[in-house]
């Protein structure tokens, strides 16, 4: 008894649909092409051995947006949005790569690098990124501006502060400690999945192990009787505004030691709107209030899936953007609140057969 | 459109040529379950044409699952609804409203941030050549008010009247609807007497149009002064139907609990010791435009009532206390100890607690568990780096739920999806988690049943004997009497008077609140 009315509560959730979304897209990759499902060990030229699959390579290639998502869960949570991440990866990569660049005119061999230890390199450009969220945190939670006009600011100013940091230039390195990063693997899986667990790990324990995760949904259900109650709603929404620009300042090297580039016109570009749908399709409302980070990874898993789906079976690139929201407004369909209660009315009609004559 | 006003369209009551008397709603062997509950067994209910009828029951007893059942909020399990004779079934409270059945719910459901007009004419706005008919909708709201006895300027938004005025526009919106059977749930908790009077002369009035009332309330002298008939629900079961003039308070209320009232009003004073110490002084508080220059003291075990009408000046003295708003004037100390109160945090970590008056805007996080509603407090001044240990954390929720007799199945069922009274408690219980020296409760019993509201003044008192101090603000000058050591009446915003609670009637804070005869003047 008590088991049925669990799963009856368990299939009435998003977080329910968003892996059944998931699974069904995966099946739906399976039928076409039986190989999508794969996962092998192959060894490199190198002699190290990795994992390879589509599986593995949507995991790996979601990396950037996961990351970001954990901390977008919590400022959408509090009823916030944050739209200036896509820009915070810009100037992630770009700072990272002004210190790691492979410039023949100034250096001669590709050993050569501005900043040594090789770990400030990564440390500044986290550090700024850090700022930059605490930047938005104050603008959020002591000034009170609207989460999209603060973070609005930064969503313009970020990217051109890239190009400042840059002077405009697209620098490449050939540095593999830093290519490591976003190409290399540990024990066979890729290190971009292996932050991206790490990450997870951390948040989910920041969260759940403190009181920090109640403090959030306290604020986002209520701010007033939080307020009342003591909580310091401007702390916990700066906190918030904070782990977000640091969790984009991690993406960013991702994606710059994936391109051993920087580019701050494209990097993460769209990924706002990327984290806020994966954190959407994870259950937890933009009206803030309860979320779930296992909710917003498997977002961000349907998301990745989705585009790797639709390059995988060769659609015309013109053709990507249309079909991947497409496939996300069936998706979000499936997940809204009538269709979800209908199904499990529908489940509990034919559960309960015979037994009450009218429903 | 905009000639006289018509409450009702004439061709509504006289579309059977039915005479005042006649039954307009039956409700037969109502039956509703939910998950583990029966909330409702066998009910009937009946409404006749011309008749105020109250519903009468403690919190929990169905009053508000009836009602829903007849809106189309919930589905019946079993019964029958005849509505003017022909079977209903309502699907929704939308539904319900179009077949002639207009609710007005406790708590205020309406736009804040749209004009009053606004908000009774939604959804079915007056038009003219094509385009809204903003002249008629303004004029007519505005008389619509001046009924209610409201003279205000409907083309501003809501949100800037006090919620007595918001609850009135919400009456005038169901009033205007043309409907058969109008329901108030809870209408008059946020009203003062004057607010209330207007109501029941509305009331009356619809009464007299031939429609039919059901009025849900917990003050029972206001079922005495506006009802002609009553239905008493507990636990789920009818109780009984009784004309109003053939029963008693007495009988009433001991239908009502099921048991008898001396049991339960036994309520004995707090005495502060002679040389108790003063916990609470506070020195010609005040900011300006708001509430004037107040002072007060509360001594060891005292209990301080604080009487007046809404908007007096009492929930904002409590608030300034708090540190919910900011003092500009005056000083407030504790123990001895002069405070700078920036936030509620402030006041929480000295040991001051606040129940707020509007539970469901600054009490209650809805969306939590019990559990964590209780916790909430302590949590706070702990830090978010220290958490209460799941173990402690449930521990103090049973220890709670037992100790105030909280009504929930366990503690991590939403605090929402309680009861007011039990959400009141729950509430309550967060804040004697803190251990507070002093509890200032604003309004902690409006809106729940006598026999909550009767256990919440016995948890006062009995915090009183554990030498903490409290606070009561409350619109009922009796239950004012009935517990406190000293009264301060309040009246325009300033402190009128402070009077030996012991040796007062109800007429003498009356007359000091109408501001008849000599007052008292405190500094």
């Amino acid at each position: 008894m008590r088991k049925t009315m669990l799963s009856s509560a368990f299939i009435r959730s998003k977080l329910f649909w968003a892996i059944v979304a998931e699974l069904l897209i995966l099946l739906v990759g399976f039928i076409l092409r039986p190989d999508f499902l794969s996962i092998q060990l192959r060894t490199l030229s190198d002699g190290t051995t990795v994992l390879f699959g589509t599986p593995v390579d949507i995991f790996n290639r979601a990396s950037e947006i996961t990351i970001i998502a954990m901390g977008m869960t919590l400022v959408i949570a509090l009823g916030g949005t944050d739209i200036s991440v896509g820009a915070l990866v810009a100037v992630s990569g770009a700072i990272a790569l002004k210190f790691l660049r492979w410039d023949v005119l100034v250096y001669t061999t590709p050993g050569d690098y501005t900043v040594k230890p090789y770990y400030l390199a990564l440390l500044l450009p986290l550090m700024t990124c850090t700022l930059m969220g605490l930047f938005n945190g104050v603008l959020i939670g002591k000034l009170k501006l609207q989460p999209i006009i603060a973070t609005l600011i930064l969503m313009v100013g970020g990217r051109g502060i890239a190009q400042i940091v840059t002077n405009g230039k697209q620098f490449t390195t050939q540095y593999t400690p830093f290519k490591f990063i976003g190409n290399g693997s540990v024990l066979g899986i890729p290190v971009p999945i292996l932050i991206t667990l790490v990450v997870i790990l951390a948040v989910v324990l920041f969260v759940r192990r403190t009181s920090f995760g109640m403090f959030v949904e306290s604020v986002g259900i209520n701010p007033n009787a939080s307020r009342v109650s003591g909580l310091r709603s401007d702390t916990i929404i700066i906190i918030a505004y904070v782990l977000t620009g640091l969790l984009s300042g991690i993406s960013g090297l991702i994606y710059s030691s994936r391109i051993s580039s920087n580019d701050s016109n494209n990097a993460g570009l769209g990924y706002e709107m990327d984290a806020i749908l994966a954190v959407v399709i994870g259950g937890t409302s933009m009206t803030g209030g309860k979320f779930s980070l296992l909710g917003t990874l498997v977002g961000s898993l349907i998301i990745r899936t989705i585009t790797t789906l639709v390059l995988y079976f060769g659609v015309v690139s013109e053709a990507i953007m249309a079909f991947k929201a497409l496939i996300i407004a069936v998706v979000i369909v499936l997940q809204s609140e009538p269709v979800r209660n209908a199904i499990a009315k529908q489940r509990s009609k034919r559960t309960a057969l015979g037994g009450e004559a009218r429903a | 459109m905009d000639e006289g006003l018509t409450l009702i369209h004439p061709s509504q009551y006289n579309r059977k040529g039915d005479c005042l008397q006649d039954i307009i709603l039956e409700m037969k062997d109502i039956e509703m379950t939910f998950p583990g509950v029966k909330a409702l067994g066998r009910v009937d209910f009946t409404l006749r044409s011309g008749q105020i009828h109250a519903l009468l029951g403690e919190n929990g007893a169905g009053k508000s699952t009836l009602i829903k059942v007849l809106t189309g909020v919930h589905r019946m399990d079993a019964g029958t609804i005849l509505f003017e004779g022909t079977p209903i079934r309502p699907t929704s409270p939308m539904d319900a409203q179009k077949q002639g059945i207009s609710t007005v719910y406790q708590e205020v459901n309406l736009c804040p941030n749209l004009t009053v007009a606004e908000n009774i004419f939604i959804g079915r706005q007056p038009m003219r050549k094509g385009q809204i008919d903003w002249k008629t909708i303004n004029h007519r709201a505005h008389e619509l008010m001046l009924r209610m006895g409201m003279d205000i300027d409907v083309t501003l938004p809501l949100a800037i009247y006090p919620i007595a005025i918001q609850q009135m526009a919400s009456i005038a919106r169901a009033v205007d609807i043309n409907a058969r059977i109008l329901i108030l749930d809870e209408p008059t908790s946020s009203l003062d007497e004057n607010e209330v009077r207007n109501l029941f002369s509305v009331m009356r009035e619809l009464k007299n149009q031939g429609m039919g009332v059901i009025f849900i309330t917990h003050f029972l002298d206001q079922v005495y002064a506006v009802a002609d008939q009553l239905t008493v629900l507990r636990n789920g079961r009818l109780i009984g139907e009784y004309p109003v003039r053939e029963i008693s308070k007495l009988e009433l209320v001991t239908a009502m609990i099921g048991k008898d009232i001396n049991e339960i009003y036994n309520l004995q004073k707090a005495q502060p010791q002679e040389d108790a110490s003063i916990v609470l002084d506070a020195q010609n508080i005040g900011i300006p435009g708001k509430v004037e220059d107040i002072s007060l003291q509360v001594k060891e075990g005292e209990l301080v009532g604080f009487a007046g009408l809404l908007g007096s000046g009492r929930t904002e003295t409590a608030e300034m206390l708090f540190g919910v708003t900011h003092a500009i004037r005056g000083s407030i100390a504790m123990h001895g100890e002069v405070l700078t109160l920036k936030a509620p945090l402030d006041a929480i970590r000295k040991k001051i607690a606040f129940c707020p008056e509007d539970r469901k805007r600054d009490g209650i996080v809805a969306d939590l568990s019990v559990r964590e509603n209780i916790a909430l407090a302590v949590q706070a001044t702990r830090g978010f780096l220290h958490p209460l240990p799941q173990k402690e954390q449930q521990e103090l929720a049973d220890k709670y739920i037992q100790l105030l007799s909280i009504m929930t199945p366990d503690a991590d069922k939403k605090v929402g999806e309680l009861s007011g009274g039990n959400q009141q408690k729950v509430i309550l219980a967060r804040w004697m988690a803190t251990n507070p020296d002093l509890l200032i409760l604003d309004e902690p019993t409006r809106g729940i049943d006598v026999g909550a509201k009767a256990e919440i003044q016995r948890l006062m008192l009995e915090m009183c004997k554990e030498d903490r101090s409290v606070i009561f603000i409350s619109s009922e000058i009796d239950e004012i009497i009935r517990c406190s050591n000293r009264i301060i009446v309040m009246r325009d915003l300033a402190k009128a008077a402070e009077v030996d609670g012991s040796a007062c009637t109800q007429a003498d804070i009356l007359s000091i609140i109408a501001n008849e005869g000599t007052k008292e003047e405190v500094v």
